[in-house]
């Protein structure tokens, strides 16, 4: 659905997109990561044709992007960042005039308003001066203008960013119900976000892509191995030494906490059933364990990190 | 066409909603009031012409005209709504057209306000109607002259007051100084000022001469600032 091949962007001397190259298949849902400044915004403007690229190839619906400008504009449902809304207007006033640039048939303007205020449970307020609605209200008008005219390809900077808890919550049901029957092509910085409700990342960093898969395979390449965290009452050498001595354990940290010994274990294997076996052999009671698996926040900082050693 | 349609409704609802609009008209409206006290229009005795207002007019028009279309297209940029603009399948050329278009039926509306005082003068005298409608036909022209080049300035820029600045000066120059300048220049240059010299088409119409030169006139520069302003619009694309 979306093809990127090369793609630079340069705003006078600054390189704000780098020969990135990436595609988005019909109905998935890929989440576009990267810092602040990183070429995430730039890379969505020049897919939604807001802007050209300076060079390289890019089609959305399989319309290229510079010379069938319209038909992609046509194709795509685009949520920009700054979810920009004429104030003075109401809801429904709002939609109206977007469903007429998007050539939807006044006869069926109405319903098409209502089927998209219901998606986006806009219904109460559709009544209501834009300018009198909350930051989460106006970002779903301004998805529900991106759903009017049933789009193949839904593209959406930032959709949560300065939203409370609980709006984030129903905004993330939301676009997991849209991928159903939509291309969702997200972008964040939120981690939480992205991981939460993309089947596959692009991570981007100063214009280049660092890396891409799944959040899984993402995980897998911070450290080979993971951690487990025990806390076991007994004395720190018995249940350190007893526990080093587990096969597939690569290193063992106790601490002593009044009485119970906290342990971090570094080991590849799943050894959460050997120490529950040490525990009841020992006699050592045990009040907490678990896996630590790496965070793709981890991941994140580290492939950032790297990326900006590579730069310098 | 339909885009422009609907763009022109919007921006018609845009301006009759914000202040602007309402100040603007009523603005206009107070000043015409005052110049036909001023001008004695409606004394005893005196002929039944609202000529003296036809003469005025225009030198309120170029301080009036800019503030309708200061923030036709700067406020769009200012509020990032130009970028929701240009992600939908509509075409700059329409955009900038919608605008224009809600701008004309606005100034049409504001200029058709002031037909009162024809009806009042016809209450009580025998005004020329002939010339009064061609002298109608010359301010809605200009006017329309007027607004394409307050769509230009519009275009350049995101800040409301330059926009309304930039587009005041140069109309005053061609209106308050229109004489003053020609007087000072003499040969080739005085013939080819007089030509694009908007007063002295406005005289002819006030005399009830509707020339194709002029009517071209007025026309063309609108159609030339409006295309100005669209090949604006479209080089934001690529900054």
């Amino acid at each position: 659905m979306i093809e990127v091949k090369n793609l630079t962007k340069q705003y006078g001397s600054v390189c704000a997109v780098n020969g990135v190259s990436f595609s988005v298949g019909e109905g998935e849902i890929v989440g576009f990561l990267g810092p602040n400044g990183a070429g995430k915004t730039t890379t969505i403007r020049v897919l939604t044709c807001f802007h050209p690229a300076t060079s390289g190839t890019a089609s959305v619906a399989g319309f290229d992007v510079f010379s069938q400008s319209m038909r992609v504009r046509e194709n795509v449902g685009y949520l920009p960042e700054s979810v920009p809304l004429y104030l003075e207007m109401r809801v429904r006033e709002y939609l109206q005039f977007r469903s007429k640039l998007r050539g939807i048939d006044a006869s069926k303007r109405q319903s098409t308003i209502d089927r998209v205020a219901e998606r986006c449970w806009i219904k109460d307020v559709i009544s209501r001066p834009i300018g009198q609605l909350s930051k989460g209200y106006r970002q779903r008008v301004g998805l529900a203008d991106a759903l009017l005219h049933n789009p193949k390809v839904l593209i959406l900077d930032e959709p949560t960013v300065g939203l409370d808890p609980t709006q984030i919550r129903e905004t993330r049901t939301l676009i997991r119900d849209l991928a159903a029957e939509h291309t969702v092509m997200l972008s964040s910085h939120i981690l939480p976000e992205v991981e939460a409700t993309c089947q596959r990342l692009v991570i981007i960093n100063k214009g280049r892509i660092v890396a891409s898969g799944t959040p899984d395979e993402l995980r897998q390449r911070v450290t080979r191995s993971s951690r487990l965290i025990a806390e076991l009452k007994g004395a720190e050498k018995d249940i350190a030494g007893g526990i080093r001595k587990l096969s597939g354990v690569e290193g063992v940290e106790a601490v002593a906490n009044n009485g119970w010994t906290r342990v971090t274990v570094s080991t590849k294997d799943d050894l959460r059933e050997s120490i529950y076996k040490l525990s009841t052999e020992n006699g050592w009671p045990i009040r907490e364990l678990r896996g630590e698996v790496a965070s793709l926040e981890d991941f994140f900082v580290k492939i950032v990190a790297g990326a900006g050693e590579h730069a310098s | 066409m339909r885009n422009t349609v609907a763009i022109m409704q919007r921006e018609l609802l845009s301006l009759f909603f914000s202040p602007i609009g309402y100040i603007v008209i009523a603005g206009f409206l107070l000043l015409t009031g005052i110049i036909v006290l001023v001008t004695d229009s409606f004394g005893p005795g005196k002929p039944a012409t609202l000529r003296a207002v036809f003469d005025f007019t225009p030198y309120v028009l170029t301080i009036i005209i800019p503030a309708i279309t200061m923030r036709a297209i700067s406020e769009e940029y200012r509020n990032g709504t130009i970028e929701s603009l240009m992600t939908a399948p509509v075409s700059d050329s329409e955009l900038v057209l919608g605008k224009f278009a809600a701008a004309v039926v606005f100034y049409a509306i504001m200029l058709g306000a002031t037909l009162v005082y024809l009806v009042m003068m016809a209450m009580f005298g025998n005004p020329d109607v002939g010339a009064s409608l061609s002298s109608y036909l010359g301010l809605f022209l200009l006017g329309v002259a007027f607004l394409g080049v307050g769509i230009f300035t519009s275009s350049l820029t995101s800040n409301q007051i330059v926009a309304w600045i930039v587009g005041c000066v140069p109309l005053m120059l061609f209106v308050w100084f229109a004489g003053f300048i020609v007087g000072r220049v003499h040969g080739g240059l005085r013939s080819v000022l007089q030509r694009v010299n908007v007063m002295r088409h406005l005289d002819q119409f006030n005399r009830g001469l509707v020339t194709t030169e002029s009517v071209v006139f007025l026309v063309g520069t609108a159609v030339l600032f409006v295309f100005l302003a669209i090949k604006v619009v479209e080089s934001r694309r690529w900054r």
